[in-house]
């Protein structure tokens, strides 16, 4: 079965094509394709309609790359939400059009549901039950997954997603945005333990997340020790940063996957978990994946992760998690839900056959 | 203009939920304040007070760029703008639709408008020594 998948929840227009729920055949991020000489159209840097003049390239460039026709392609997958209205729209409207056109089955993806699917591409061997982390700009959910597409979400963020908190500090310092990978680079050259940094409370006992206060004890630190922001002009901003900024990024991202380890931990108490598995954008951080990895062998439990291609936003996720409904097709009304929430997913869709 | 003062969070929280609360929709509530001063804090107690079901709901949508909630009186959008930078990002994102709209529409980073709408309620949120009170400007209540 090859399933085309298409994925514009936010930022990238992204296509792909899945062969029986486990090999891509192609992948395609209109940000990672010379857009502007094939057909003059614009990547954009935000989420948007410019998703509207991205999507049938992207779409035809996939095809193009996997060899295949559009009446090879049997089913489509799409993202349903969570993400900003607008952009949903552009790929459900898409992807309804051309199951139309095509007279072949659609189904709408939880976007989350497709972050934790992006496991399981490369690695159908992770065992279930497992606690499954989505950790990336927008999101920071932990779900215990008993079985493919049985999710129980155990928390989730209460303020800022971990990747976002990330971003932040870094778009402050003048490091630039998305500053993930930036402070990925930088912290080794730091001292993780140099700004006391802790994990914060919450005050009903829940697992939920927070990364709000870390970014505001981030700001006030800096305050207090007189330490600048960097000057944006300079030639290669990443080389020649003081010592103490060094040690600030050491320390605010080891603080931040000190929480997320934390969390993981709290919530192995009482459950049955044969695998930890890490998915999104954050997920790449070479020191989450380090400590995550090393945290969980001591307790015998393999921690997996998806190759770093699939940790951002994809359709090969989203086409993988399609396969979770074999035969399944959604009905013309399928809307766009920007708060759509992973639990609900299963239980709204009754499989409802399209007449 | 009110001039309000917080000394924690929860105080926030209440000052947003009592302004909340007088609030009807169309209106436009731009806010502005630095990194971690407390505006996501503030907008959580402005839909508590415009009666949204799950205040849990309110997360930061710095990156998500819009989120919408349901509250009392019809959709709630909160926007931010920190990731925005020139007028197609504003137009890309449908803010002149949701400007339209007969909504609550609250808006972070209200710094980067290019285009004030009319009648807008603005809280400025002002960090001061002590890093835990916040002095909160309102003006066009």
């Amino acid at each position: 079965m090859i399933v085309l998948g298409i994925e514009s929840s936010c930022d990238e227009t992204t296509a792909a094509l899945v062969k029986d729920g486990q090999t891509i055949l192609s992948s395609v991020v209109a940000s990672q394709i010379s857009i502007h000489a094939d057909f003059g159209g614009v990547v954009p840097e935000l989420a948007s309609r410019e998703h509207v003049e991205n999507i049938c390239f992207v779409t035809e460039q996939c095809l193009k790359e996997a060899s295949l026709t559009w009446t090879q392609v049997e089913a489509l997958a799409v993202t349903q939400g969570p993400g900003l209205m607008g952009a949903l729209l552009v790929g459900l409207t898409y992807a309804k059009g051309l199951a139309y056109a095509l007279k072949i089955p659609f189904v709408g993806i939880n976007h989350l549901e497709g972050h934790i699917c992006s496991i399981f591409l490369d690695h159908p061997e992770a065992e279930l039950p497992a606690l499954s982390l989505v950790v990336s700009g927008g999101h920071t959910s932990l779900f215990y997954l008993k079985e493919l597409g049985d999710y129980q979400e155990l928390s989730r963020t209460r303020d800022d997603a971990a990747g976002e908190a990330l971003d932040k500090l870094s778009k402050y310092l003048g490091l630039g945005y998305p500053g993930g990978p930036v402070i990925d680079r930088l912290a080794p050259q730091g001292d993780p333990k140099a700004v006391p940094f802790s994990i914060p409370k919450i005050s009903d006992g829940s697992l939920d997340f927070s990364f709000s206060g870390i970014k505001t004890a981030a700001l006030r630190y800096m305050t207090e020790h007189n330490i600048s922001r960097l000057d944006r002009e300079a030639s290669d901003p990443l080389q020649d940063i003081p010592q103490e900024i060094l040690d600030l990024l050491a320390s605010y991202q080891s603080s931040i996957i000190d929480q997320l380890l934390h969390r993981l931990k709290q919530s192995l108490k009482g459950r049955e978990v044969r695998s930890i598995q890490i998915s999104g954008g954050v997920s790449c951080n070479s020191e989450l994946r380090r400590r995550a990895t090393d945290t969980f062998q001591q307790q015998d439990l393999a921690v997996y992760y998806p190759r770093s291609e699939l940790t951002t936003d994809n359709a090969a996720m989203i086409a993988a998690a399609a396969r979770l409904r074999p035969g399944a097709s959604d009905p013309w009304s399928l809307i766009a839900d920007p708060n759509l929430a992973l639990s609900a997913t299963r239980s709204a869709q009754k499989m409802e056959k399209r007449k | 203009m009110e001039i309000q003062c917080s000394k924690s969070e929860e105080e926030t929280l209440r000052i947003g939920e009592k302004i909340g609360r007088k609030l009807h929709p169309p209106r436009v509530i731009l806010l502005y304040g630095e990194l971690g001063s407390g505006k996501t804090v503030l907008v959580r107690g402005l839909a508590q007070g415009l009666g949204i079901q799950d205040p849990a709901l309110v997360r930061s949508p710095s990156f998500t760029l819009v989120n919408q909630y349901a509250g009392k009186e019809g959709t709630i959008y909160h926007i931010d703008f920190y990731r925005l930078e020139g007028p197609r990002d504003f137009f890309s994102i449908g803010l002149e639709e949701i400007l339209a709209s007969p909504s609550i529409v609250i808006i972070e980073w209200a710094e980067k408008l290019l285009l004030e709408p009319e009648n807008p309620l603005k809280i400025r949120i002002h960090t001061n020594a002590d890093p835990d009170t916040r002095r909160l400007e309102i003006e066009g209540y």
